[in-house]
């Protein structure tokens, strides 16, 4: 059976069980592998997505449930990594292996949406994904920064 | 181990393999640092690029290649050894691209990139390690005396009045200046008198000054970064794994008529290792723990395929020995009946230990006991290959890319020569793939399935219960105390499952400080199969020295950080003790704490082996609340450290960091317990792991306790060591509750 989703804005046709999720539809028939597996049980948050804006955790997402939704991925996040997320990311050194920051991204972008200068206690409440080598210190501190550039950028 | 590269062999090679321009992948304009690639792995040197040594190649257009043998597992080691390079060449860093160096030319060359630091030439750290560091900056500093040369001849000045700086040769008396990229040709055909000698600290401008963020960030930001999960190739099938649930059994029978049905499914295949014939493959390193185990594999075009059939598949197996395993309380029962037997195997004697207990009646004497735990890195097991009759080709995340490579070689029958390997990048490490199992897996199922590339994905489930576990183990110590109130006599005891080490114990400065000693262990043959774990024994002795040591101060009625100065000032190196001051000062020891709050210290070092300078030692102090009714909050942790001197400063903080987030998640949460031989946990929902709302806002790392002893010492693995006992101590300060097995989350830590 063949369904069409709508992935960073553009329509993407996919012949997959409509159980699949979305996850593992992004990443094997679309070929995107920015979304990571990395348990399975929406324990992680390494698949962290967006869709209709908000958080999602892909690998238990099926495939039904996406149709005519606007999903947005890593890929997604900017064009031409402009995101002020990425550009602290990397200015702050604050991946270590990297696995898990596609979602961690994901999830600090809908954090700044919904929230756009965010407490320290409102990221420990958003920001429950798991990475194993320990970048919680960095994320938190560049979220923040993030927020400051969100904000300049919107006074200027 | 041989030292630097080979010289006197160097070849130049001006490439003739067109494979497009060098800046096709990985450059975008507005990140202004030098850039690993999506694929990091080897590539043909780009249309007329100077190879100048099999490490360094330089492009028309000014791109530096640099060559590095070490996957990098978050711990920089590419963006090290781009770094030095760049203090030597004088190009700009926006121009470098690291890539994995290739382990099939490693081979087919006489060991050309593996010579430098021998059988861990390919191993997954110590970046800043001597020989590393010698042989890139020496190609480096080779390479930009020959561009320099190259410059002077065609001005016809001298070579010693040519600047190289920003990857730019200039002449300043004349105004005369051409890129590196201009100058290949003629560079191509300079022969030096001789090799330059690299720069002296003194003069180094980038080294030790600048702390370039890793090289690859950029492409982990976007998603674009190939990890070893990400490979995607034409025609490419997938598979879903299972092995024996009890490590060590094996696969009696399974019945795939109807999961063949299932939508997707091409095969079901299994593995019996046994069935391989044994190898002729000469390799510098033993490839026995690479050994794999029996299982069943279900392949399909696409993964969710492969899973769904693989879930409906039923199996069958003989356990074998391992399920006389019954439970995690016998195997605690055996490691605690082994620590109060005698015998075994002499480990360390200093001393007399009899008579020092003779002679000093007060004694503190404390068992400890650490579990089973798994490494857990993010990215699942995996990996990719695609064999045929006489050809290999290998896609993996390892942390050892010459073992993957040779375990390739010797699980498929393909000599080495036609056996194609390609470093990913690694999500996460931190042990669990350094042995190669894995990549003798995924060649295994794909050797079943030839001409088509099968990318082979562990559930977390199956990683998880299919692991190379730190190994369970405990010790008894004991020590008398002299009438200063230090240890005059210690007689320690260690017992654990195969592959457990008293490395942290018998081998730590604790040894050298206390004159009497007698350590000896015990092996308890578990089933269940060890391997690294960030910090290998260490882990775990530092967790129970640091926590007796404390006991110990306590009995003495010393204050505990005080106690352990006054212990290692008698050490020769001075790193422990001004470790130790420096988190004295920097966490507010001393000042007073409200009911319920603790500080508690710890001081350890990784990889001394017995020796003074040497190795990296970390000092923790922790700040810790408990409630009441028993829960633990981490208010504050202080670290200080000590690996002689540094090359970059934020690369060091970061492994600070999450080294003691590792060593605290390790200490707090983790514990694989046994039930019928099989590992229990499977997931992060019975296998915890700390979250952002767990760890300390930040986390203070001070650089006050280096020595500034001659060398760079490795800095991964030591913070995992002293944050657990430090918490411990803490805690004990904070409840008057003393904990002595790890992990804390399943302990009572209420007070009244």
């Amino acid at each position: 059976m063949s369904v069409s989703i709508d992935v960073n804005g553009a329509p993407k046709l996919v012949e997959a069980d409509p159980a699949t999720p979305l996850l593992w539809v992004l990443r094997d028939y679309l070929g995107m592998t920015g979304t990571k597996f990395g348990c399975g049980i929406a324990q992680c948050g390494a698949c962290t997505v967006h869709v209709e804006g908000r958080p999602v955790r892909s690998c238990q997402y099926p495939l039904s449930a996406a149709v005519g939704q606007k999903i947005t991925t890593i890929e997604g996040l900017s064009p031409d990594s402009s995101h002020p997320l990425q550009k602290v990311w990397v200015e702050m050194n604050v991946p270590q292996c990297g696995y898990c920051q596609s979602g961690m991204l994901m999830a600090a972008a809908a954090l700044l949406k919904q929230s756009p200068h965010p407490s320290d206690d409102e990221i420990d409440l958003y920001i429950n994904n798991i990475c194993r080598c320990g970048t919680y210190p960095r994320v938190r501190a560049a979220i923040h920064r993030a927020a400051d550039m969100l904000a300049q950028a919107s006074h200027t | 181990m041989s030292g630097a590269a080979d010289f006197s062999r160097r070849v130049f090679v001006v490439s003739s393999l067109a494979v497009g321009g060098a800046l096709l992948m990985g450059l975008r304009e507005e990140v202004h640092g030098a850039e690993a690639q999506v694929r990091p792995w080897d590539k043909p040197n780009p249309d007329g690029a100077l190879e100048f040594t099999p490490w360094l190649s330089i492009a028309p257009d000014d791109i530096v290649t640099v060559r590095v043998t070490t996957p990098d597992i978050g711990n920089g080691v590419m963006t090290q050894a781009a770094a030095f390079v760049m203090e030597e060449l004088g190009c700009s860093w926006d121009k470098i691209r690291p890539e994995y160096a290739s382990t099939n030319r490693d081979y087919l060359n006489d060991g050309v990139y593996s010579k430098v630091a021998g059988i861990i030439g390919y191993f997954s750290g110590r970046s800043t390690g001597p020989e590393r560091m010698k042989t890139y900056m020496q190609v480096a500093a080779s390479a930009r005396e020959r561009l320099k040369s190259a410059a002077a001849q065609q001005w016809g000045v001298q070579s010693a009045e040519v600047i190289a700086q920003g990857g730019v040769l200039s002449h300043a008396a004349s105004g005369r200046h051409m890129r590196f990229g201009e100058a290949l040709p003629h560079a191509a055909r300079v022969r030096l008198d001789k090799e330059p000698q690299p720069k002296d600290r003194s003069e180094w401008t980038f080294l030790g000054k600048k702390t370039p963020s890793k090289v690859q960030i950029p492409e982990i930001v976007n998603g674009a970064a190939v990890y070893g999960m990400d490979i995607r190739l034409p025609n490419m099938v997938y598979a879903a794994l299972r092995q024996s649930p009890v490590q060590g059994g094996k696969l009696k029978a399974f019945d795939a008529t109807a999961v063949k049905a299932m939508p997707g499914v091409l095969a079901v295949v299994a593995v019996r290792p046994e069935d391989n014939k044994p190898s002729d493959l000469k390799t510098p390193f033993p490839l026995g723990n690479s050994r794999g185990a029996h299982g069943v594999a279900v392949i399909a075009e696409h993964y969710w395929q492969a899973r769904t059939a693989l879930d409906a598949l039923q199996i069958q197996w003989d356990d074998g020995p391992g399920a006389q395993w019954k439970s995690t309380a016998q195997m605690y029962q055996a490691l605690h009946q082994a620590v109060e037997r005698t015998g075994g195997n002499p480990e360390k004697s200093v001393g007399n230990v009899e008579t020092a207990f003779k002679n000093n009646s007060t004694v503190v004497e404390a068992t400890y006991l650490t579990p089973y735990c798994e490494q857990a890195p993010m990215e699942p097991l995996n990996g990719t290959a695609l064999v045929d009759k006489d050809r290999v080709e290998v896609w993996h995340p390892t942390q050892h890319s010459q073992m993957a490579f040779l375990v390739a070689s010797d699980e498929s029958g393909v000599p080495p020569q036609n056996v194609h390997f390609h470093q990913t990048y690694v999500g996460g490490g931190f042990g669990r793939r350094v042995f190669g199992d894995d990549v003798r897996m995924v060649v295994a199922v794909a050797k079943q399935f030839p001409g088509r590339p099968v990318h082979v994905i562990w559930s977390r489930e199956e990683a998880t219960r299919q692991g190379r576990y730190r190994a369970a183990m405990a010790s008894k110590l004991k020590a008398c105390l002299g009438p200063d109130g230090l240890p005059a006599g210690l007689k320690a005891r260690a017992a654990g499952g195969p592959g457990f080490s008293v490395s942290g114990l018998a081998d730590t400065a604790l040894m050298g400080v206390i004159p009497n000693i007698e350590v000896d262990s015990e092996v308890v043959p578990f089933h269940i199969l060890s391997g690294p774990y960030r910090g290998p024994g260490y882990n775990s002795n530092a967790f129970m020295v640091e926590t007796f040591l404390d006991e110990c101060a306590h009995a003495a009625g010393i204050d505990p950080l005080e106690y352990r100065i006054k212990l290692y000032g008698k050490w020769g190196d001075i790193g422990w003790v001004k470790c130790l001051q420096e988190v004295k000062k920097k966490s507010g020891w001393g000042e007073p704490l409200p009911k319920g709050q603790g500080r508690g210290v710890a001081v350890a070092n990784w990889g001394m082996r017995g020796a003074v300078d040497a190795g990296t030692t970390v000092a923790t102090v922790a700040k810790v609340e408990v409630s009441r009714d028993g829960k633990l909050k981490i208010l504050q942790l202080d670290v200080a450290f000590d690996t002689g001197r540094v090359m970059n400063e934020d690369a060091v903080r970061v492994e600070l960091e999450g080294g003691t987030i590792f060593g605290l998640n390790m200490t707090l949460n983790e514990e694989l317990t046994i039930h019928d031989g099989q590992v229990v946990e499977g997931n992060f929902d019975t296998y915890p792991m700390l979250r952002m709302v767990n760890v300390p806002k930040t986390i203070g790392v001070h650089f006050g306790g280096l020595s500034d002893a001659p060398r760079y010492n490795e800095i991964g693995e030591p913070p995992a060591g002293s944050v657990g006992p430090a918490v411990g101590n803490a805690i004990f300060a904070a409840t008057g509750k003393r904990l002595r097995t790890t992990p804390f989350r399943k302990q009572d830590l209420s007070w009244t």
